[in-house]
C-alpha cells in the first residue's frame, strides 16, 4: 500500500531532483556566462555591419550578462513552455529540441535494448573467459575511439551504443548471475530435479533484480553521456551533437536548457534504481 | 597474472625513460608519411615525424596526466569526504549536496561543458595544465561519497570509542587511527581512478579538446584514425593496442570492472 509515509519519500525524492536539475542549470549558467570570450560575438568583426547592426550584437550578449535576470526570464518563460532562442542556431530552442530529440531517442532505445539483450544473452549461459576477456578489451577502449573504428567500417551510429553498453552489463551481470547460481537454495533446487528455466526466472533474477535495476539506471546514465562524441564523431543529427556544438558556440540558453534535460534523465534514472 | 603485471610494469618503465628507448626526439622529422621500415618501425605522421617515439612520449604525457589528476582528485575526495563523515550537520549536507550536483551529470557531458568553456586555443603546456585541474577538480564527487561513509563508519567503530575514552586528541584520532584504517580505502579510489582518467584524456584529445599539438599524448595520436583507411596502414592501430594494454592491465591488475568513459 502507498502510505503517508511512502507519500512523504516521494515528494522528498521529487524535491530533491527539482533542486539538483535547478542547480545544474544555473552551475551550467555560470560556467557559461564567465567563460572566457563568451560576451563576445564574433560577428562584431564583420566590417560589412554599421554601428546600428554591431550595437544590435552587443544588446543581444547583454541580455545574457545578469544571469539571474536571464534564469527569471527563463523560468517565467518556461512556464509557457518557452525554452528561449538558440543565438548560435538562430530558432527556437523548444524546436530545436523537438526536431533532434527522436534522433537521440531512437539512438538510445536501440542502443539499450541492444546493449542489455546482448549482455544478458552472453552472461546468462555463463560462459568461460572468452567473452571476458573480449568485454575487458572493450572496457578499454574510449568511446571516441569505437565511434571512430565503427564509422570506418560503415557502422550505423547506434551500434557503437550496443558495443559500448554490451560489455558493462555483460561483466556486471556475469559476475551477478555467478554469485545468485552459487547460492544454497538454488543448489538445492537443482538437486531436486527443477529445470535451469525455472532456476533462473523463480530463484536467481529476483534474487539479483535489486541490483539489476541499479545497473539499468547506470547504464542510461552511460547510454546519455555517450551520446555526445558518438553523434559529434559520427555526425548524427540528435541532441548530443547539438549539445557539443552548443558548447563549442557557448550558445548560453540551449547549454542551459541540454544540461537541465541531462540533469532531469540522470536524476529520475538513479531515483528508480534508489527506490 | 604475474606475466600482465611485470608487462604493464614495463610499459610504465619505458614511459617513464622515454627519451632513452625512443628512437628519435618527439619532434624528429623524416621524409612524411613513411611505410613501417627498420629505421621507423611504425612509419612516419604526414609531417614525417617518427610514430614509436611520439607514441613512447605520448605513453608518458598520458600517464603521467592521468596519475596525478587522479592523485589530485582523490587528495579532494579524502579533504571534503574526510570532512563531511568527521563534522557532519551542515558541512556534511553541503558537500553531499555538491557531490550530488557534480553526479546529476554524466561524467562525459560534464567533462566536455566544462572543456568546452575554458580557453581552447592554447599552448600544448597550457593544454596539459588544464586537461590536469579539469579531470583532477571534475573527478571528486564520487571518491569523496566513499571516503565520507568509511569515515562516517570507521568514528563510530569500537577502537575509536576506546581511544577517545583513553583521552586520545582529536589530532591524534586523526593520525593514528582514522588516516591509516581509511588509506586502504584511498589507495583503492586511486586505482580504479587512473585507467578511467586515462580514457578520458584520449576522448578529449580525440575530440580536439584534450592535449594540444606537437605535444603527443594518446588522444591527439590517436586522431590520425580520422583520416581513415585502417585497412592498408594497420600500424594506425600501435596507439590502440597500447592504451587497451594499460588500461586493460589496471582493470586485471587492481580488479576494475567498470568504467564511465
Amino acid at each position: 500500500m502507498f502510505g503517508p509515509a511512502d507519500r512523504h519519500a516521494v515528494f522528498r525524492q521529487i524535491a530533491r531532483i527539482a533542486v539538483l536539475v535547478l542547480a545544474a542549470g544555473l552551475s551550467c549558467a555560470f560556467l557559461v556566462r564567465y567563460a572566457p570570450g563568451t560576451m563576445v560575438d564574433e560577428r562584431e568583426l564583420d566590417r560589412r555591419l554599421n554601428e546600428e547592426s554591431i550595437r544590435e550584437l552587443r544588446s543581444n550578449k547583454a541580455r545574457y550578462s545578469d544571469i539571474g535576470a536571464t534564469l527569471w526570464r527563463y523560468m517565467r518563460g518556461l512556464t509557457r513552455g518557452d525554452l528561449g532562442y538558440s543565438q548560435s542556431n538562430n530558432a527556437p530552442i523548444s524546436t530545436l529540441i523537438a526536431d533532434r530529440a527522436p534522433e537521440t531517442l531512437r539512438e538510445l532505445a536501440i542502443g539499450l535494448t541492444g546493449g542489455w539483450f546482448l549482455g544478458l544473452a552472453l552472461a546468462i549461459p555463463r560462459r568461460g573467459w572468452g567473452f571476458s576477456v573480449l568485454a575487458g578489451l572493450l572496457l578499454s577502449l574510449p568511446t571516441a575511439l569505437i565511434a571512430y573504428l565503427c564509422l570506418m567500417e560503415g557502422a550505423k551510429s547506434y551500434l557503437v551504443l550496443v558495443i559500448v553498453l554490451t560489455p558493462r552489463i555483460f561483466l556486471f551481470a556475469h559476475n551477478l548471475l555467478g554469485q545468485a547460481y552459487s547460492a544454497l537454495h538454488v543448489e538445492m533446487a537443482r538437486a531436486r530435479g527443477v529445470g535451469e528455466a525455472k532456476i533462473l526466472m523463480a530463484h536467481v533474477f529476483p534474487a539479483i533484480s535489486p541490483q539489476l535495476l541499479a545497473l539499468a539506471a547506470t547504464s542510461v546514465t552511460m547510454a546519455i553521456g555517450a551520446t555526445i562524441p558518438i553523434e559529434a564523431i559520427c555526425d548524427v543529427p540528435g541532441l548530443g551533437r547539438l549539445a557539443w556544438n552548443a558548447a563549442m558556440a557557448r550558445d548560453l540558453p540551449l547549454l542551459v536548457n541540454l544540461t537541465m534535460l541531462v540533469a532531469v534523465a540522470t536524476t529520475v534514472s538513479m531515483a528508480v534504481s534508489e527506490k | 597474472m604475474k606475466a600482465l603485471a611485470v608487462g604493464f610494469l614495463v610499459i610504465i618503465v619505458l614511459a617513464a625513460l622515454a627519451p632513452l628507448p625512443a628512437p628519435y626526439d618527439r619532434q624528429f622529422r623524416d621524409s612524411p608519411d613513411a611505410r613501417p621500415s627498420r629505421q621507423f618501425p611504425l612509419g612516419t605522421d604526414d609531417l614525417g615525424r617518427d610514430r614509436l617515439s611520439r607514441l613512447i612520449y605520448g605513453t608518458r604525457v598520458s600517464l603521467l596526466l592521468a596519475t596525478a589528476a587522479a592523485l589530485l582528485s582523490c587528495v579532494t575526495a579524502a579533504a571534503l569526504g574526510g570532512i563531511a563523515g568527521l563534522a557532519g550537520g551542515m558541512a556534511d549536507t553541503v558537500i553531499l549536496g555538491a557531490a550530488d550536483l557534480f553526479l546529476s551529470l554524466p561524467w562525459l557531458f560534464l567533462l566536455l561543458l566544462v572543456r568546452a568553456c575554458l580557453p581552447l586555443n592554447v599552448s600544448p603546456t597550457i593544454s596539459v595544465a588544464i586537461t590536469f585541474l579539469l579531470l583532477g577538480a571534475l573527478g571528486w564527487a564520487a571518491p569523496a561519497r566513499v571516503v565520507r561513509a568509511t569515515v562516517r563508519k570507521l568514528s563510530r567503530s569500537d577502537f575509536m570509542l576506546q581511544a577517545r575514552a583513553a583521552g586520545s586528541s582529536p589530532a591524534r584520532l586523526l593520525w593514528k587511527h582514522l588516516i591509516p584504517n581509511a588509506m586502504p580505502i584511498l589507495w583503492a579510489q586511486l586505482w580504479i581512478t587512473i585507467p578511467a582518467y586515462v580514457l578520458a584524456e584520449t576522448t578529449l584529445g580525440m575530440l580536439g579538446l584534450g592535449v594540444m599539438e606537437p605535444l603527443p599524448s594518446w588522444g591527439n595520436l590517436l586522431r590520425e584514425l580520422e583520416g581513415g583507411g585502417i585497412a592498408g596502414h594497420p600500424w594506425l592501430l600501435a596507439p590502440v593496442l597500447l592504451l587497451a594494454a594499460v588500461v586493460g592491465s589496471f582493470q586485471v591488475v587492481f580488479e576494475r570492472e567498470d568504467y564511465s568513459a
